[in-house]
């Protein structure tokens, strides 16, 4: 833990950025006493959980040197198929069904990433683009374009108000689901065999092949952690205001890769940890809420935003090798 | 001094050029006299091409080092671009034009102002390609042309610059024996025109054929510069490969034995029909030219490219590889040509990337022991001596020797049998190589075999027992480099004869 500590405080020392950030934090607080309300707060909790599950698998695409755009395509399928399949079906059946979705969105689009050669980074975030547009569209064309909204049975115990709403000591589930995400995650990245063949992916891909690394394999693992952990999103997104807009998911892709590379982990690939990922899904979310409590407009929030993953880039290229 | 300057369009003195490490050029002076055809010869990294690109202004001379006079001018701190106005016009290997816009546009890139707009731009264009008599259609999209045509567009661009000394790096290369017929026609024709020519090739025919003087390089020193009537073949193969060889070798593998593997008929895009055997405990040498095919060979064996066929025998039975991870479970190991691009994860710790092709050795379940793994690399850090703080230090940081020696280290922790080794020592200072000579001869000596290729001959042919050389995808010959000259073996190499085996 002492470790993690000190792995967290050194990717802060490295990343002005999140200086930058902690200081119009410290700022809106003296600002805007509205801000360490316990309303305000509940509000940041609840757009961290859907935010962190996007991110945490963006973070093993972006380590294995590749990146992922269709997260917003895929977020508003799975909620959209989740939301209608649980009357005919039922909730749990219906949650599998989605999650399975999200994993086959991303599985589809690692063997796109590979048909095309798997060379460079570009190609990945041209086809995934597309992809995005793609699954963006059958969302619509299922929902008929329309707001899909859940209906509860009465009497039951509705897994997804519990996911919702539910809370289990001062912890809500969600939150809960969250701690086994990241500690699954920071497993697979660090101690298993899988997780040490996307880094060499992503480090190098000529060498890992040279040397029998699965490089296929990486690259299909990558893509369907991400499709699966944006299907986690999608579900605890819609699970706390039980309707699925079809465009539910929208913008979370970049939101996703702000928070990985603002988090510390490179473009470049190779190097990055799910841990710093959490920190850097912290930081976007508390940036977005003190712009809200400032005042700024949301035209000017977009616009700070692309700014900020401009500069992470630019000092990402800067520090690393 | 006035004389001089009137008769030599190009003047180079006592010019070097260090990069870091590594002394590219060294006190290099040569003459080029105007209307000649200067031809310039040497193996792969004598130093040929570092001198054109210091000429061209893409890389600058040591400052101090000598004087470059062209044209009567002294030229220091020039850039391409300057160069180009000045009349000094290189062709490269790979052609630079634009493959989108029409043949006029390419010739006149950037210049359309003074050309006075499209219409301006084809009418000179036309004359220029006229006056090397290239019927080309100025209209036409350079992606139409063949690479001959594109060659002629190239020589047009440098006529239009009005250039007085033409650079032509290795044209024939990519060119039928037709097109060659060609393009000796335009060279005659530019001669004629006062045009200065300096001819950069391998293939000694060429020089032969129609170049005036003849300047031959071999690590980074001119070592002799003679007119053609004056030069034999043989006198030129020697001066190009010949030079002392010192103790800087250990003894070659003593005990060859039987057959270890065999590769049948391979058959690529570049290669025809590729068959040799490898002996147990023995070093087995590939010499050719960059672009013969040996990197070719030995990836394809590897897994690493894909073939039209070839059978792969290891101890009498027939082994399928389609990947690199079947060619390491089948006992291979692989050094790969490009240590950075191909052989190292830069950032990753020195443990890390020789631990990389040995998985199975410290993971269980699909955990890793990170313990068993620092095991790994401190155990072939030590036994390769590789100089680190640490194993957990990024490889990155390391000397181009020891870097070496972890990829090497990498595939020992596997005990291959059969090591392919693709230029081990590029880049690498004289102690670190002659570590690595050690290590191949204790891999052939514990049972297995190295199939090593260099660029560097004297390598080769200190160290291996036998060699095979390539020419354009063949094997063109075998040799017993104790008893073969090394004359021989370029010439079988530079497919000028056949050697005794594969005919």
């Amino acid at each position: 833990m002492k470790k993690n500590i000190a792995l967290l405080g050194q990717s802060f020392l490295r990343n002005y950025v999140l200086i930058a950030i902690l200081a119009l934090i410290v700022v809106t607080m003296l600002v805007e006493p509205n801000f360490m309300t316990f309303a305000n707060l509940i509000n940041i909790m609840r757009q961290f959980g859907p935010l962190v599950m996007v991110s945490l698998g963006m973070t093993f695409v972006i380590i294995g040197g590749f990146i992922d755009l269709s997260v917003a395509g895929t977020i508003s399928l799975v909620a959209v198929v989740t939301v209608t399949l649980i009357d005919p079906i039922g909730q749990v059946p219906a949650i599998l069904v989605g999650l399975g979705v999200g994993a086959l969105c991303g599985y589809v689009n690692s063997l796109l990433v590979l048909s095309s050669g798997a060379l460079t980074q570009a190609e990945a975030l041209f086809i995934t683009f597309g992809m995005s547009t793609v699954y963006s569209a059958i969302a619509l064309m299922y929902s008929g374009g329309s707001t899909k909204h859940m209906r509860f049975l009465k009497g039951d115990t509705s897994v997804i108000e519990a996911l919702g709403q539910g809370s289990v000591g001062i912890f809500s589930v969600s939150f809960l689901v969250f701690l086994v995400c990241l500690a699954v995650l920071w497993v697979f990245q660090t101690q298993t065999r899988m997780g040490r063949a996307i880094c060499l992916t992503g480090g190098n891909k000529t060498a890992a092949h040279l040397c029998g690394v699965p490089v296929s394999r990486s690259i299909i693992a990558i893509y369907t952690i991400s499709g699966f952990m944006a299907a986690i999103g999608a579900i605890i997104l819609f699970s706390r205001i039980t309707t699925a807009s079809p465009v539910i998911g929208a913008g979370y892709e970049t939101n996703a890769i702000l928070a990985v590379v603002v988090g510390g982990t490179t473009l470049k690939g190779g190097k990055g940890s799910v841990l710093r990922t959490v920190m850097g899904v912290l930081l976007v979310i508390l940036m977005s809420n003190c712009l809200n409590l400032l005042g700024v407009t949301p035209y000017m929030q977009v616009v700070t935003k692309g700014a900020i993953l401009v500069l992470a880039i630019w000092l990402d290229n800067r520090t690393q090798i | 001094m006035k004389i001089q300057t009137s008769e030599c369009i190009l003047s180079i003195k006592d010019v070097s050029k260090t990069f870091p490490g590594v002394k590219a050029l060294q006190k290099v002076s040569f003459d080029v006299r105007r209307g000649s055809v200067h031809g310039l010869v040497g193996e792969n990294g004598a130093g040929k091409s570092t001198l054109m690109k210091i000429l061209s202004g893409v890389y600058q001379k040591d400052a101090g080092a000598g004087t470059v006079i062209f044209d009567g001018e002294t030229i220091e701190n020039t850039t391409p671009h300057e160069s180009m106005h000045r009349g000094l016009a290189i062709i490269y290997q790979e052609l630079n034009l634009v493959n989108t816009m029409s043949v006029g546009e390419n010739i006149f890139l950037g210049r359309f102002k003074e050309m006075k707009g499209m219409r301006g731009t084809h009418t000179s264009a036309r004359e220029l390609l006229d006056r090397i008599d290239c019927k080309i259609d100025t209209h036409k999209l350079v992606s139409e042309l063949s690479v001959s045509e594109k060659q002629m567009v190239e020589i047009a661009k440098a006529l239009s610059f009005k250039s007085k000394l033409i650079i032509m790096d290795e044209p024939s290369s990519s060119l039928t024996a037709e097109e060659l017929v060609e393009l000796v026609k335009i060279i005659h024709q530019l001669k004629e025109q006062g045009i200065s020519i300096i001819y950069i090739s391998h293939k000694l025919d060429e020089i032969f054929d129609f170049c005036d003087v003849v300047t031959i390089m071999r690590d980074g020193q001119i070592i002799d510069t003679k007119a053609k009537v004056d030069l034999t073949r043989d006198e030129m193969i020697t001066k190009m490969v010949g030079r002392s060889i010192e103790n800087e070798y250990p003894e070659r593998p003593q005990n060859v034995g039987a057959t270890l593997m065999e590769v049948r008929s391979l058959n690529t895009r570049k290669l025809h029909d590729v068959s040799f055997t490898l002996k147990q405990g023995e070093i087995l040498g590939l010499v050719g030219l960059v672009g013969a095919g040996r990197t070719e060979i030995v990836r394809a064996i590897f897994g690493a490219d894909k073939t039209d066929g070839h059978q792969i025998l290891i101890n009498g039975s027939a082994v399928r590889i389609k990947n690199p991870n079947d060619a390491k479970l089948a006992g291979f190991g692989f050094v790969p040509e490009d240590r950075k691009l191909q052989g190292l994860v830069l950032p990753f710790s020195v443990e890390s990337n020789i631990s990389m092709a040995s998985f199975e050795k410290f993971t269980k379940f699909g955990f890793i022991s990170k313990s068993k793994e620092s095991e790994i690399g401190i155990r072939q850090a030590k036994a390769l001596v590789v100089k680190t703080p640490s194993t957990k230090t990024p490889v990155k940081n390391l000397s181009g020797g020891n870097q070496q020696k972890c990829i090497i280290g990498r595939w020992l922790e596997n005990d291959p049998r059969i090591f392919i080794m693709d230029e081990p020592t590029r880049g690498i200072d004289v102690g670190a190589k002659y570590e690595i000579y050690v290590l191949m001869k204790a891999i052939a000596e514990k049972g297995g075999a190295v199939i090593l290729i260099s660029s560097e001959l004297p390598e080769v042919l200190n160290m291996s027992n036998r060699v095979l050389t390539l020419f354009e995808g063949r094997i063109t010959g075998e040799f017993n480099p104790q008893t073969a000259s090394a004359d021989e073996i370029m010439r079988a190499a530079l497919g000028m004869t056949e050697g005794s085996a594969n005919p």
